[in-house]
């Protein structure tokens, strides 16, 4: 893997994220974060809660701006790019699994993973025959039709998996994505990123607070009081 | 156009959700479009009839009278010499033909009571020429009009309704015709033959009104026969009617200059004056639709606070699904397809309720038409105002709180708990 030069998906440079909780107050909870995440990669970020991770994983998402730093996602200046193209970018290069699914309630499991299709102007066609696959992929080609309400956690996690795929996008934000599940469904769902990262050499950003889980990537970083503190390489 | 497809379906979809809850919410609307509907069902339904009710009374007549000049400021009287005659309308006549269809003068002897045993009944009795009878639109059931030799020689034949006869022979039609009528007027007794029998039109009827059983009813004479009756053979006014094709303005303004040139130019005090019926038709058709206007407006006040309802159903919504905006944010939805879905989603409120409320407003208008026998007629308009005024009323509420959802922070709005 190391001997060919791969190519840079995440690139952050001197990321610095301050909260103003009212003057003189502030609270610097990213103080310089350089990170560069290669395509292909399966990385984990740890760190207790309070680290940062979360505000770093907005930023990455780009939920949120920086303070200050750079950041360019598979080749696009997010920094530079206006609010209304943050929508684009979120929409074409991100795919989001959240700790809580956040699937569109009262919209079967297919719809919710042709929404961000439908966001990027995709023929109605078109996007059921993806979004049918998608689901076929993450093993649920037998619930496309149920409601959100209808499935187990593990189960809406698979759809949520295949909603964040819709799109192609360069990376997989996984936000503790078992967080919610029981120790065999959540599992169930690392499998699937196995997969998806070996047989479609997805780059997976997981970020995560169990240690087992990050072992099992190619690389954890650990984030402490808003800092890189330590870098290594992991099992797979 | 997908995009729209979407939110439209997605917009029935939360309705389904929750039912009871739009229900609520479309009631404002519904009253407001339902109480519009009903009030312009009702206003144009009378204003049909109004017509109707005219046009029997010979909205398309014209009247020419005589009246003191606008600039005349001495004392009001009349002198004989300032009547018409029956000349200068002979004259008229032959100065307009082809323009003017029929004349009628009518020349009134006043109420009398007919006793025949123990029956009476209770006639006015008027000289009617031809004209007359053509622009009072009397038809006959049975008999004739009168002959032009029974005019020229004042002939005593009359032509009475059909209540006439009901009371006086029983309805027996065929014997009624050439009984005679014994007479009264002004202390004189005349015997009257009837050569005719008309069918009575009660021109209240239109209007829920009825003027009840024995009722007053015309009996016509020939014109002449009253002339000679009364001693009086001048005219303070009369009617006509324009043919078919002639334009009335136009023609009104021509009798005018005929009598002014002809008769009446050397007068300082009187003069004589067309006025059609179809102007003050205008007048009350319009006076109508201003009442219509003014109780459709406070109807309006319903559907502004119709339209308030929505706003904070859709604002407590909005808030409910805060996560779900999140979530649509962070898989790419640009804040404008936000926007869009829940102005689509008021909107939708708003136009069924628009819908049910203008079915409602139809049956409740039609209804309160048919109670005041009044001709039904559904107000297009009001359709028309009612579907685009709910959707306009669910763009406007609809706009802020879509808004607010726009602009939310995605962050903020996934961890909404």
């Amino acid at each position: 893997m190391e001997e060919q030069q791969k190519k840079p998906i995440i690139c952050l440079r001197d990321i610095r994220k301050n909260f103003f909780i009212g003057t003189p107050n502030e609270l610097k909870v990213l103080k310089g974060i350089d990170l560069t995440v290669y395509e292909g990669e399966f990385v984990a970020i740890v760190g207790q809660s309070g680290s940062g991770k979360s505000t770093l994983m907005n930023i990455i998402g780009a939920l949120d701006r920086p303070t200050s730093g750079e950041y360019t996602l598979d080749d696009v200046d997010v920094i530079k790019a206006k609010d209304s193209e943050l929508s684009g970018i979120r929409n074409k290069k991100i795919g989001f699994v959240f700790q809580t699914y956040n699937l569109i309630s009262k919209t079967n499991a297919l719809r919710n993973v042709e929404m961000p299709m439908l966001y990027a102007g995709m023929g109605r066609k078109e996007r059921q025959k993806r979004a049918e696959e998608l689901m076929e992929l993450v093993g649920m080609g037998d619930r496309m039709k149920h409601l959100p309400e209808e499935l187990s956690g593990g189960q809406k996690q698979r759809v949520a998996i295949a909603r964040a795929m819709a799109n192609d996008p360069a990376i997989i934000l996984a936000d503790e994505p078992t967080g919610a599940l029981d120790s065999e469904t959540g599992r169930l769902v690392m499998d699937i990123f196995h997969k998806l990262h070996k047989e479609q050499g997805k780059t997976i950003v997981l970020i995560t607070h169990s240690p087992e889980l990050a072992e099992e990537t190619e690389r954890l970083i650990t984030l402490k009081d808003g800092e890189i503190v330590g870098e290594r390489r992991g099992k797979a | 156009m997908t995009m729209l497809y979407e939110n439209f379906r997605l917009a029935l979809f939360s309705l389904k959700a929750n039912k009871m809850r739009a229900l609520l919410t479309m009631l404002g609307i519904i009253i407001g479009i339902s109480s519009v509907i009903a009030i312009m069902t009702v206003g144009d339904s009378l204003s049909s009839t109004l017509t109707t009710t005219m046009e029997g009374f010979g909205a398309n007549n014209i009247e020419v009278y005589l009246d003191y000049r606008p600039d005349y400021d001495g004392e009001n009287y009349y002198e004989y010499d300032d009547l018409m005659t029956r000349d200068m309308i002979e004259e008229l006549a032959k100065k307009f033909d082809g323009k003017i269809k029929a004349i009628s003068v009518v020349c009134s002897l006043g109420d009398a009571q007919v006793t025949n045993g123990k029956k009476t009944a209770k006639v006015n009795v008027s000289g009617y020429t031809a004209g007359s009878f053509y622009l009072n639109n009397v038809k006959l059931v049975k008999g004739r009009f009168f002959k032009e030799v029974e005019n020229s020689a004042a002939s005593k034949v009359c032509i009475v309704s059909d209540k006439y006869v009901d009371t006086m022979f029983g309805g027996n039609k065929k014997e009624a015709i050439g009984s005679s009528v014994p007479l009264e007027i002004n202390g004189k007794s005349y015997k009257f033959t009837i050569v005719g029998i008309y069918e009575y039109q009660d021109a209240f009827a239109g209007l829920g009104m009825s003027s009840g059983d024995n009722v007053r009813t015309n009996m016509y004479i020939p014109y002449k026969t009253a002339e000679v009756m009364s001693h009086d053979n001048y005219i303070f006014y009369f009617d006509f009617m324009a043919e078919q094709g002639i334009e009335q303005e136009q023609l009104i303004k021509e009798v005018d200059a005929f009598f002014e040139k002809n008769y009446y130019g050397n007068n300082e005090r009187i003069y004589a004056h067309c006025y059609s019926m179809s102007s003050m038709l205008e007048e009350v058709q319009s006076m109508l639709s201003a009442v219509t206007l003014g109780i459709s407006l406070i109807a309006g006040i319903a559907l502004l606070v119709g339209g308030i309802g929505v706003m904070n159903i859709m604002l407590v919504s909005i808030t409910e699904r805060t996560r779900e905006i999140g979530t649509r944010k962070a898989l790419g939805a640009p804040n404008s397809s936000i926007r869009i879905q829940f102005i689509v989603e008021s909107v939708v409120i708003c136009v069924i309720g628009g819908i049910i409320g203008m079915i409602l407003g139809c049956a409740l208008g039609m209804t309160a038409a048919a109670l005041l026998k009044c001709s039904v007629a559904p107000s297009i308009e009001g359709i028309i105002i009612s579907i685009t005024f709910s959707m306009a009323i669910g763009l406007f509420f609809g706009y802020y709180p879509a808004n607010k959802a726009a602009k939310m922070d995605p962050i903020e709005a996934l961890r909404y708990e």
